[in-house]
């Protein structure tokens, strides 16, 4: 299947990811309501973004009561709308805290891969975010440990 | 023969054992599910409290999905008793179902006050579909409710019943509310919350009785003033429905005690959810977990295990959340371990609140209060439970979190906890997709 693969070395924290990922969603540029989202590293040095990684165990879909997250054609995990009740059983079951909630509405929301056109990746000028066939992995953890080395010993 | 299945309750457990039968199966088998009531979901009834679904959102699996996925049903009947010996349940209707094997997924009931009154009319517990319709149609705008408990599912129902436009007070026997789901300083703040939210709550309050006055209901107290409402709700626990399993030879502790397999002590007979006491994942000791997660997990094992698969259960991990007037209140794990060190951070400018609890450097129960409108207090509710359920090694993070308690993504990101967590899947293959369950041939 394809997959957002993240490249954080390649990152500006231009945020256009998150402008697009909300237009694409939600039809207004909001980034509050992106469901992929950039994160500084190192005192605003450097940036990556973080979204879900479409694990194979989807948790946030096993673990809905009424079955309202399902697997789309991209191969996403992805919320109906119309049966989801707004429980937030997802959100505390995801355990990569890529699971949303919008009081407004009274849904969850997660990243469905734009249905196989990810907006994120093509927004993207630097490709930090690229869409591959390839196996879904731990894109940022590398770059994070040695991006925070400092915060850890103190020294920042 | 094809093998005869038997499920005994078709709830979250039964229902989720279905499916995964049906998903792992080699050839197909016979299924037979013996439920009291209808496949629903409990946790849904809340959202047809306030009548934002109709009732019918709150089925699981109709009529017409049993037969497609080829299950016999006995509804409305009631397992009476069990002899695995002979492989047969015993309905309480004198019918005698024989099974090859079978699973127990009888959940559990709620449990009212002893006190007088308690089964009068407009005192409701909320736990089954008939109870929520009984409470939907005692509840008018400006109905005042009491709610007797201050626990987990009391606080489910609490956002439906303001929203119904009635007025609520909540009282608790306990010095404080949500006393197994938070600790003294969380439970203060929600309390605070609350009464800013114009819910009204005695704490300490011990219930005598409750009498009929001239068709409102008073409320007694072994000390301070009486309360006269419309309506009661009594939130005061629940145990498990093992009564019927006795002489049955399987043996129960606080529930059917089952191995790493979801098996019972008796041949061929499993068991799952609130009726079964299972592994917990974070002290590795036998422990109830009557929650919705837990169900859905022993569920699946245990229909894995059933359809011939050999699948290991790693335990279940405490995970609780509800939502209280824009207020998110979370726990997970051991988050009242009296052995664990722990830390902890209140944010002075809005209702955000965090402790984490550890086992040397790993983080094994956390508890977290925030506004639901916050995306990082929903990240990182997803965040906490990834770190304590991987139990990974936090090194010197836990120094950083230890410091910086709402610094939870940078410490998650950067130990790997992706990584560790990715291979991870409860039946060791990816989850289908809820409406992928094969149909019968
Ligand atoms: C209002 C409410 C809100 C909740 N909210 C949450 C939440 O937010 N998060 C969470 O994790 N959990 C929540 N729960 C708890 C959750 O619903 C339960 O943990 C879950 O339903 C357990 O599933 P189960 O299959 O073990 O039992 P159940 O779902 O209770 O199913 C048991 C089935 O067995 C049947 N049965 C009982 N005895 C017999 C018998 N002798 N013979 C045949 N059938 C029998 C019953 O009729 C029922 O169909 C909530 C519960 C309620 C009531
Ligand atoms: S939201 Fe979380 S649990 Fe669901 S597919 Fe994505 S990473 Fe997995
Ligand atoms: S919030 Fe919606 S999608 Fe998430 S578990 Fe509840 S019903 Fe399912």
């Amino acid at each position: 299947m394809r997959v957002l693969r993240l490249h954080p070395e390649k990152c500006t924290g231009c945020l256009r990811c998150e402008l697009a990922c909300s237009y694409e969603q939600t039809g207004a540029f909001q980034p509050a309501k992106s469901v992929i989202r950039v994160s500084p590293f190192e005192g605003h040095t450097s940036y990556a973004p973080y979204t879900c990684t479409q694990c194979a165990e989807g948790w946030c879909m096993t673990a809905c009561p009424v079955g309202a997250i399902t697997i789309n054609a991209a191969g996403a995990k992805d919320v109906l709308d119309d049966t989801c009740v707004g429980c937030k059983l997802c959100t505390i079951a995801c355990p990569y805290g890529t699971m949303f909630y919008d009081p407004a509405t009274r849904k969850a929301f997660k990243c469905n891969l734009c249905g196989g056109a990810p907006a994120c990746a093509e927004a993207c000028p630097t490709a930090a975010i690229t869409y591959e066939e390839t196996a879904t992995a731990d894109w940022l953890g590398d770059f994070a440990r040695e991006r925070t080395a400092r915060v850890l010993t103190g020294v920042s | 023969m094809a093998t005869r299945h038997l499920i005994i309750g078709g709830g979250t457990a039964g229902i989720n054992a279905i499916r995964t039968i049906r998903e792992e199966e080699r050839e197909h088998s016979e299924i037979t599910l013996v439920s009291a009531e209808p496949p629903y979901s409990r946790m849904v009834l809340p959202y047809y409290l306030d009548r934002s679904i109709a009732e019918s959102h709150v089925f699981t699996a109709t009529a017409r999905v049993l037969a497609g996925w080829g299950v016999k049903t006995h509804l409305g009947r009631r397992a009476a008793a069990l002899d695995p010996k002979a492989g047969t349940c015993t309905l309480d209707d004198g019918t005698a179902v024989p099974y090859d094997d079978c699973l127990i997924a009888t959940g559990s009931s709620p449990v009212r006050a002893p006190v007088p009154g308690a089964d009068g009319p407009r005192v409701h517990s909320f736990w089954t579909l008939d109870e929520a319709r009984g409470v939907l149609a005692g509840i008018a705008r400006g109905s005042h409710v009491v709610m007797v408990g201050a626990g987990f599912i009391a606080f489910t129902i609490l956002n439906s019943i303001l929203s119904l436009g009635a007025r609520l007070t909540i009282v608790e026997m306990e010095p404080r509310i949500l006393p197994r789901m938070i600790d003294g300083t969380g439970a203060g703040l929600v309390e605070a919350w609350l009464e800013t939210h114009g819910v009204a709550i005695r704490t300490g309050a011990r219930l005598a009785r409750i009498e009929d006055a001239k068709g409102r209901k008073r409320l007694r107290f072994a000390a301070g003033g009486d309360l006269t409402c419309d309506l009661v709700i009594m939130a005061t626990g629940i145990k498990t429905n093992l009564d019927w399993l006795k002489g049955s030879g399987v043996s129960v502790n606080r529930g059917v005690v089952v191995d790493d397999r979801l098996r019972s002590s008796a041949d061929n007979v499993y068991a799952a959810g609130d009726v079964a006491e299972g592994r917990d994942l974070i002290s590795g000791e036998p422990a109830v977990h009557a929650i919705e997660p837990t169900a859905q997990e022993h569920g699946r094992i245990a229909g894995a295990n059933m359809a011939g698969r050999d699948v290991r259960y790693r335990g279940s991990l405490i995970i609780n959340i509800v939502e209280v007037c824009h207020l998110d209140v979370a726990s997970f794990g051991a988050w009242d371990d009296p052995k664990a060190e722990a830390a902890s951070g209140v944010r002075a400018d809005r209702p955000a609140y965090r402790k984490l609890l550890w086992r040397g450097d790993r983080l094994t129960g956390a508890i977290i209060l925030g506004p639901s409108g916050d995306i990082w207090t929903t990240n990182d509710v997803g965040m906490l439970k990834g770190l304590v359920q991987s139990g990974a090694p936090l090194g010197a993070w836990k120094a950083h979190l230890k410091k910086n308690p709402f610094d939870v993504k940078l410490a998650f990101i950067a130990s790997g906890i992706t990584k560790a967590l990715l291979p991870e899947t409860i039946l060791g293959r990816p989850a289908k997709a809820p409406g992928d369950t094969p149909v019968a041939v």
